[in-house]
């Protein structure tokens, strides 16, 4: 196992008080395996893997509790050194803004030399034709000369290029997308994920990625877990989610995105409601808020991210990897293909008088302005 | 009929060369700050090449000659002493630019080591040196540097000091805010996510991209080390020595003779005024050139 990251909560303690941000999140990743994490913003993706990388917003987020074993070393306990000598070289990261995530006042070149000297014991001139090797691999015409450009030279998808010839410079053996091509032209994102797939696929590197698009990881991972409000709410092969949605939450977002083969009379189904203020202690099921099929113990329990027939044996990782949910009421294959709940006479539960005054009405509005927290993507 | 509109091929905008290439391209575009940097070249050559240009020795003067109006012989009058006004004039930009030059270095460098020490450390660290610059930024410059004179005497390097130092907090506190919020930038994190040292991060990373702060600041504060220099001199805490033509000094020296010799006032005062007014068009205009980059 490459990575398992277990039971990892991450709080936030600002001014506003505690933001619950991650809550008990565990998953697993082998060696060159994909793995897409989808959420809307807010969700705790992103923190998730700063977490990984120990790199959360000082002095305001803490690691409360969990492991986050890499190679079977628990990163939470690495001193800050080893951990330094680990990032870039074992896991790298790519960011969303390709305008913002380089220097604007260093040469591409001086950015890639250093990288690759951070790590490496090279000369200069050995670190540059390493640097030109890589902006070639990525794509880039004449890499020599534009070695010696600054950031604002290149335009937006050639940025991201230069990103990801960066993060594969020392070879990791995991690389963490976050949302790679939010920030790009829809024709760019397919041709930096295509790059990004060919690249890590012929390395063998494993690969997080990280996207609010279901569209975005359909195509690019072997399975997907789809995060809520700091809570992994489901988890299963790319094939499997796409076919057998289980969660309400997923169900709505397949729901909420256009399909081309739909009819016309084919409604979008938006999820009404907006997600919970995180800065709320969880109590019962994060999404019960904006849930059509809730239950009367949803409101109180939150369920536990479990395989659908309970019993067999559960494999966390792997192109075998089991379908699990954290539903109480999982929406069947009829009801996840209707976007709605089928079943004659049910109707959602209402709110226990609680739920009312913890600042979440029945709608699912919030009554109280609550921030974006993290990093907002 | 309309007319037929002819389509001309213009150039487009040409590529761009390089921050700084493209900061000075702008930079010459600006009319308001080419007049500064000439007000500027006038005075700086004016210092430099004093002892050619000079007519007179600007220490010794004819006493008979004391108080002349402007002429030809001399083109703005004598002083009391009978000494060349034009001559001291010349003589009084070496003083004023090099005391301020070199106080502006001196805040400068105090400045950026709190600075990048504040907002390098942050925490416990940055709350004290901050707290501390408060209480240095809460006494106007001139009192503080005024302090700082009587504490260490009369003279040249005491002026610079003086001033130098009371200008620090400025630099400091710039410098920290912009490192506070460059630590923050999406590169800072991707270099973090790179493996760079903390000390990298800053040194390398952080610190080129706040110079240019810096640099528009630094300008700007010459304009004003012009105007402190000179009124430290008109306060009578100038170089100390009568033989120095000093700016501010001449100033007081005239003031006496306000109603019968006003243009022994008048030239000091607008030398003063063209090189502050020079340094801060400038300063503008490198403000102006340099930020479009960030939002490009």
């Amino acid at each position: 196992m490459l990575l398992s990251v277990r039971d990892l909560i991450v709080r936030f303690r600002t001014h506003d008080g505690t933001v619950y941000a991650v809550n008990g999140v565990s998953f697993d990743l082998e060696e060159g395996e994909t793995l897409g994490l989808v959420g809307e913003s807010g969700s705790g993706k992103s923190v998730t893997n700063l977490a990984v990388m120990r790199l959360l917003p000082q002095p305001a987020g803490h690691i409360e509790n969990g492991e986050v074993l890499f190679n079977a070393e628990d990163l939470t306990k690495l001193p800050e050194a080893s951990m330094r000598e680990l990032r870039g070289r074992d896991i790298a990261m790519i960011f969303q803004d390709p305008m913002t995530s380089l220097n604007p006042v260093l040469t591409i070149e001086e950015q890639m030399v250093e990288t690759i000297q951070a790590h490496r014991r090279v000369s200069s001139a050995d670190a540059r034709a390493r640097a030109i090797e890589l902006l070639g691999m990525v794509g880039i015409a004449e890499p020599a000369g534009r070695l010696r450009n600054y950031p604002h030279q290149f335009s937006g998808g050639m940025r991201q290029r230069v990103m990801i010839a960066m993060a594969l410079a020392l070879e990791p053996q995991l690389l963490i997308a976050d949302e790679p091509t939010t920030a790009l032209d829809v024709t760019i994102q397919a041709q930096v994920l295509e790059l990004l797939q060919r690249l890590t696929k012929e390395r063998g590197t494993a690969v997080i990625l990280i996207t609010h698009d279901l569209g975005v990881v359909a195509g690019m991972t072997g399975r997907i877990n789809v995060m809520y409000a700091g809570f992994i709410v489901e988890a299963a092969t790319t094939v499997e989610l796409f076919a057998k949605p289980r969660h309400p939450y997923t169900v709505g977002l397949l729901h909420s995105i256009p399909r081309v083969d739909a009819g016309p009379e084919e409604a979008l189904i938006p999820i009404e409601g907006v997600p919970p203020d995180l800065r709320v202690a969880p109590v019962g099921c994060p999404f019960a808020p904006r849930c059509a099929w809730r239950l009367d113990r949803c409101w109180t329990e939150n369920p536990s991210l479990g395989p659908l027939e309970p019993g067999i044996t559960v494999r966390t990782s792997g192109p075998e990897a089991t379908h699990r949910v954290a539903c109480w009421n999982p929406p069947t294959a009829e009801e996840a293909a209707a976007g709605a709940p089928q079943r004659p006479g049910f109707v959602a539960a209402e709110p226990p008088e609680e739920a009312r005054r913890s600042g979440t009405d029945p709608d699912g509005k919030r009554l109280a302005a609550s921030p974006e927290p993290g990093r907002g993507r | 009929m309309s007319q037929p509109i002819a389509i001309v091929a213009r150039p487009t905008a040409r590529a761009s060369r390089g921050l700084w290439r493209d900061a000075f391209r702008r930079l010459m575009r600006n009319g308001p700050a080419l007049v500064g940097a000439v007000c500027i070249v006038i005075f700086v050559a004016a210092a430099i090449l004093a002892p050619v240009i000079a007519p007179y020795d600007p220490t010794i003067g004819v006493l008979a000659d004391g108080k002349q109006g402007p002429s030809l012989a001399h083109l703005m009058g004598t002083d009391l002493l009978g000494r060349d006004e034009f001559t001291r004039v010349l003589y009084g930009a070496r003083i004023s630019l090099t005391v301020g030059v070199i106080a502006v270095v001196i805040g400068l460098a105090f400045g950026c080591v709190i600075g990048a020490i504040a907002g390098g450390a942050g925490g416990k660290v940055d709350a004290v040196l901050m707290r501390v610059t408060d209480v240095l930024l809460a006494i106007p410059g001139i009192l503080l540097a005024i302090g700082i004179v009587a504490w260490l005497g009369h003279g040249q390097v005491q002026i610079m000091l003086a001033v130098g130092i009371s200008y620090a907090p400025i630099f400091a506190r710039l410098l920290r805010g912009t490192l506070l919020s460059l630590r923050e930038a999406d590169f800072a994190t991707a270099a973090r996510a790179e493996g760079a040292t903390p000390a990298r991060i800053l040194m390398r990373h952080l610190m080129p991209n706040a110079l240019t702060p810096l640099i528009v600041q630094a300008t700007l504060a010459l304009a004003t080390a012009i105007i402190d220099v000179a009124g430290l001199g008109f306060l009578g805490l100038g170089p100390g020595d009568p033989r120095v033509a000093e700016w501010g000094e001449m100033l007081t020296d005239s003031a006496r003779f306000l109603q019968s010799a006003p243009y022994l006032i008048f030239f000091p005062g607008a030398a003063i005024v063209l090189s502050a007014i020079g340094f801060n068009l400038l300063g503008d205009g490198l403000r102006e050139a340099i930020d479009p980059r960030l939002k490009r």
